[in-house]
């Protein structure tokens, strides 16, 4: 078991640096955003000496060498737009957009688990394709659209929720929805073809074999293991959001880290670009390797092969 | 800078972050203003944003303010002002006022508010509309010497445009923690600021002024104009700003709200690139420019697509600004004209131009407009391909660069100056970084324009230009803004004619 | 006798080790058993047919303004005419037209993209899967990274840099979807490399290239049509997220997921602006699913995808 979280360590650790590495590379390519720091009147020395202060004569291997030794230790920089610390403001909108997210896993697996066992019980019936066609047209729509809808209905006319903000248990219900029926499809998708794989087990066929009745089958024995690819699923999910998460926050005006994350790439704001991403590839990360710890735990198999 | 950020202070604010935000207020004492986009500092000359200029109104107070019924400029925390000789203004400061901290305000505060603004290595946004003012002296603790570079007749209205700070705060607290915690004069004071989310102002009970009704302000952050919308005739919000002229009726028929418009100073425009900052380009050539602005029916475009909510310009004076000349008559369609000045300036078969657009921030229904006018040119032979620059910020820095050519959206505030200077010098005058034309006759009439304190002469100048600027048909020009707010029907309100909202003057509707 | 693969493949759709089938004849009438798919199929070959042939059967170009016709409603609605059946969008152009003509946009994107995607996908899951060492971990590290750095910032970057245009799109869109191919693929070819015809061949003295592009890549074909089908709704769907951003297709081109974007504004009151293009892109999405669903379950029912 230790040599398995190990190995999922060191896999986790180059994945995160390998985010970092992209993040740099690509904002440092994209444009020059000391034109956008400079007040009006500045002239070619001024702008000469803030490429300077900013460090950004220097080659790119030592830029990046200067940020990640420093990001280690907690210090992401300044942001260019506002002058506080990266690290702060993006601390700040976390916590939104973490419960906004789980929020929407929960909602997600809510309309993914049902039909998607379902599916996997009745294979090939219309009741799959049923199934297929109610979770893709939660993706098929726009979220945008599904969101102002949401917000038409709920909170213009029938005046039960409030429109958008964030705050209360209420504010949480439809962005956690529409972010939710966004990622219903592959999650339903991916918990169909666990369980359908769980079911043709050997030791289902025995349970079967040995006479139980078809729901215990299912409960008793499936369902504990179906959680398996459950759970994988949750981790993989994870990584996807952040694009269902930036439409939803700005529908919703929701606070949350995406939104900045869409801004600050606009404003060149690289210092808090760089941290969102990197910290965001932590929280995923660290997702994944919890995932992967539990599956091993409950699946020996897993851990010792490959 | 180096700071270690200790787990235990991470977490801290993880946990501050997820408490609920339902604070003390009630409806009935609580007004919601909605903005698009936060402002990135409270440090108001510090920053462009027009929001960062209208949410300093309501925590500083200027020296001078600006009545909303007659326009003109009245004492605020200057009483009375006069000139001494050609390049003095002397000042007289309100007595009995004090900060939010307590401290009293007198002359000090006037002088370090100003010297801070104008001194070159601090960079401050603002730095260039003050740039006239040489140096400010204390005359004794209620009267203050303004010395300027030459004659300032813009002076008066400029008092408008610069906030208040507490000289005790500027003095003893750092930099960062300014651009924060703004200690101002106004009649609310600053609760708190949750980034990107809302702000939380609270009543000033021992304001010098009128006091204002409501006891709490919110000013909540919310990006989608149709979520906005939504939000007002829900109930959620109480004003709103900039709704589309196409939205109107949504609002009109809610039961919940009314929406109410008013002429603005923002002046909208297509920018040619006379100068040829970007290069060679069809634009250099006068008939091509003349062309440009006979090709499109702008008067036909207000009324349908912005449901006349425009008023034509026939430069880019606007109808409010001193110095405006009501007799020019603006470009009127004319399709075959158009096409033989392109054929005569060498461009029979049309010719094709790139045009840089940007989206909504200031300008209401700007992409269709942009449609609209484009499918317009394309009548004259103008084959017009719109490159749409996704971020204003990033269009803005384009633009300043010199890169915004040939043709690129650009509409002025005047930075609420109602004077024509204020639009000739940043957006005509050669060589300035939002202005794409050269002229040296105009910039000779420019820089007589304001060295005089001759409003009458003034005034004359002013008339030349424009006929100068018509003449030589040196940008195309559309016409003036008209801002347009939702509102409340809780709530009595004006929409205000400077683009400036003031939560200090609402007050709840009479049933 | 099941090979253990790593749970995450499992729950992709690694197939678990059966003989593989005989694929010279796969009985036609078994299609009445995907009559849905089938019937999809039909729907699909509806809209690409309308956007191939959109010059002849658009009633008008999409791009002409008419601004004092904008905000048309619907034919069937007060205040519409049988002259714009969907009515007019927020210029005045036709948006049944828009909508015939958006939907060249987005097939075009879809199928384009899916391609480089699934090329690139494939041959980096071939050669992970069949070398495995260094060259398995260095591309596996690669895709984790790509399926944890968001697709959205990714856009951002390179649309910032390069500018948004058709082209563009299209090899943003396909790069960012490569790993899940080549995920699936790898463990695909991790189990097909241990079968005896393989090492056969191998024995035979065939070369690396040959084992690969002759006897494993066919038996891979159906899950690769099968994953490329049900990408091009999603690709189709990204675009549109694209466009909402403002980084998509510019206008005034029409494509399904820029209309969207124009039209959100007017959701409240000209309704049909955003709804139309949403309805298509829905129509569009739904039916590539089923028509996807039906195509795995014919050409191979234990196919897990």
């Amino acid at each position: 078991m230790k040599y398995y979280a190990l190995r999922q360590l060191i896999q986790l650790a180059v994945v995160v640096v390998g985010i970092s590495m992209l993040v740099f590379g690509i904002l440092h390519v994209i444009g020059d955003p000391v034109l956008l720091l400079l007040p009006q009147n500045a002239g070619k020395e001024e702008y000469e000496r803030y490429h300077k202060m900013l460090g950004l004569d220097k080659p790119i291997p030592v830029q990046y060498w200067k940020f990640a030794s420093r990001a280690v230790q907690g210090d992401f920089g300044t942001s260019w737009y506002t002058s506080t610390p990266a690290f702060k403001l993006v601390l700040e909108r976390m916590p939104p957009t973490l419960y906004l997210t789980t929020a929407g896993l929960v909602m997600a697996l809510l309309i993914a688990l049902p039909l998607g066992i379902l599916a996997a019980l009745k294979r090939h019936s219309f009741v799959d394709n049923l199934c297929t066609m109610l979770a893709v047209a939660g993706q098929a729509m726009p979220i945008f659209w599904l969101g102002i809808m949401l917000i038409i209905i709920f909170a213009v006319r029938l005046k039960v929720l409030p429109a958008s903000g964030y705050g209360t248990w209420e504010h949480f219900l439809m962005p956690a929805f529409t972010l939710g029926a966004f990622l219903a499809p592959i999650t339903m998708r991916l918990v169909r073809s666990g369980v359908i794989e769980i079911l043709n087990m050997e030791y289902i066929r025995t349970a079967r074999a040995k006479g139980f009745a078809e729901p215990t089958v299912i409960v008793k024995h499936a369902f504990r293991n179906a959680c398996i690819p459950v759970i994988t699923v949750l981790g993989l999910q994870f990584g996807q959001l952040l694009g269902g998460a930036i439409v939803t926050e700005t529908v919703f005006a929701w606070p949350g880290v995406a939104t900045l994350t869409v801004d600050s790439i606009r404003n060149q704001d690289f210092p808090v670009v760089q941290c969102a991403v990197v910290l965001l590839a932590l929280i995923i990360v660290a997702v994944n390797f919890v995932v992967d710890m539990v599956v091993g735990l409950l699946d020996p198999r897993i851990r010792l092969g490959t | 800078m180096r700071r270690r950020i200790s787990i235990g202070f991470a977490l801290s604010l993880l946990l501050l972050g997820s408490m609920s935000l339902a604070d003390a207020q009630t409806k009935d004492d609580t007004l919601v203003y909605a903005l698009q986009s936060d402002v990135d500092t409270w440090d108001p000359p510090n920053s462009v944003l027009r929001e960062a200029i209208i949410l300093g109104y309501h925590v500083f107070d200027h020296l001078a303010a600006r009545d909303l019924k007659t326009r003109r400029v009245g004492p605020s925390l200057a009483t009375a002002w006069k000139t001494i000789d050609d390049t003095t203004w002397e000042v007289k400061l309100r007595q009995g006022v004090k900060f939010h901290d307590g401290s009293p305000f007198t002359a000090k505060d006037v002088k370090a508010s100003f010297e801070r603004v104008l001194d070159p290595t601090k960079k401050m946004t603002a730095r260039g509309n003050h740039a006239k003012i040489k140096g400010v002296d204390i005359v004794d603790d209620y009267t203050v010497r303004f010395r300027t570079d030459g004659p300032y007749p813009l002076f008066v209205e400029r008092m408008t445009a610069l906030v208040i700070h507490s000289e005790k705060a500027l003095r003893e607290k750092p930099h960062e923690w300014v651009q924060e915690n703004p200690i101002g004069t106004g009649p609310y004071k600053l609760v708190r600021w949750n980034r990107k989310q809302e702000h939380l102002l609270v009543r000033n009970d021992d304001y010098w002024g009128a006091k204002p009704h409501f006891k709490h302000v919110r000013i909540r952050i919310i990006p989608e104009q149709a979520t906005q919308i939504a939000e007002l005739i829900s109930g959620g919000v109480d004003i709103i700003k900039a709704v589309p002229p196409d939205q109107m009726d949504v609002i009109d028929k809610s039961g919940q709200a009314r929406t109410a418009s008013s002429p603005i100073l923002r002046t909208a425009m297509l920018q040619l690139d006379q100068a040829a900052r970007g290069g060679p380009n069809p634009f250099t050539d006068r008939r091509v420019r003349q062309a440009a602005n006979l090709a499109v029916d702008a008067d036909a475009i207000i009324k349908h697509v912005l449901n006349g909510l425009g008023d034509r310009t026939a430069t880019a004076v606007n109808p409010m600004a001193f110095g405006w000349d009501s007799g020019l008559k603006p470009y009127k369609q004319d399709l075959g004209r158009a096409k033989k000045l392109l054929a005569e300036a060498g461009f029979p078969n049309g010719v094709d131009i790139t045009f840089n657009t940007g989206p909504p921030v200031v300008e209401p229904a700007i992409q269709q407009t942009n449609d609209a006018i484009v499918a317009d040119m394309a009548k004259a032979g103008f084959r017009v391909k719109q490159n749409y620059i996704g971020d204003n910020t990033v269009l803005v820095a384009r633009i300043k660069e010199g890169k915004g050519g040939p043709m690129f959206n650009w509409s002025w505030g005047y930075y609420s100056v109602f004077d024509a200077d204020a639009i000739l010098y940043d957006v005509f005058k050669c060589g300035e970084n939002y202005s794409y034309y050269c002229n040296k006759e105009l910039d000779d009439m420019i820089h007589a324009g304001r060295s005089t304190l001759d409003q009458k002469k003034r005034a004359e100048i002013y008339v030349k230009a424009q006929k100068l600027l018509f003449d030589d048909a040196a940008y195309l020009y559309k016409w003036g803004l008209r801002g347009v707010w939702g509102i409340s029907n809780r709530v009595e309100y004006q929409a205000p004619a400077d683009e400036v909202d003031r939560m200090f003057l609402a007050t709840p509707r009479k049933k | 006798m099941k090979t253990v693969t790593a749970s995450t493949d499992v729950a992709l759709g690694a197939k678990t080790v059966a003989p593989a089938p005989r694929r010279s004849r796969i009985p036609l009438r078994r299609l009445w058993r995907f009559k849905w798919g089938v019937a999809a199929g039909a729907v699909m070959l509806l809209v690409v047919a309308s956007a191939v042939c959109a010059p002849w059967i658009a009633p008008y170009s999409p791009v002409t303004v008419d601004i004092q016709h904008r905000l048309g409603p619907p034919a069937w609605m007060e205040g519409g005419t049988r002259a714009h059946l969907l009515g007019t969008d927020q210029i005045g152009r036709d948006l049944l037209s828009r909508v015939i003509y958006g939907g060249r946009v987005s097939l075009l994107i879809g199928t384009a993209a899916v391609l480089v995607s699934s090329g690139i996908g494939v041959l980096l899951g071939l050669a992970a899967g069949y070398f495995a060492g260094r060259i398995d971990w260095t591309i596996m590290t690669l895709v984790n990274v790509m399926l944890t750095f968001p697709f959205v910032l990714l856009a951002l970057a390179v649309i910032a840099v390069l500018g948004p245009s058709l082209v563009n799109m299209i090899i943003v869109l396909g790069v960012a979807d490569w790993p899940l191919y080549a995920r699936v693929i790898r463990a695909e070819t991790m189990a097909i490399r241990e079968r005896e015809f393989v090492l056969a061949g191998r024995a035979l003295g065939m070369s690396h290239v040959r084992i690969i592009f002759n006897q494993i890549l066919p038996n891979l074909v159906s899950v690769i049509v099968v994953i490329a089908t049900l990408q091009v709704a999603r690709v189709i769907i990204l675009e549109s997220f694209l466009s909402f951003l403002g980084l998509g297709v510019q206008p005034p081109t029409p494509a399904w997921g820029n209309m969207l974007g124009e039209g959100r504004v007017y959701m409240l009151n000209s309704w049909w602006i955003a709804t139309f293009p949403g309805l298509a892109i829905f129509i569009t999405t739904l039916t590539i699913n089923l028509m996807g669903n039906a195509l795995r379950d014919w050409l191979d029912p234990h196919m897990k995808v």
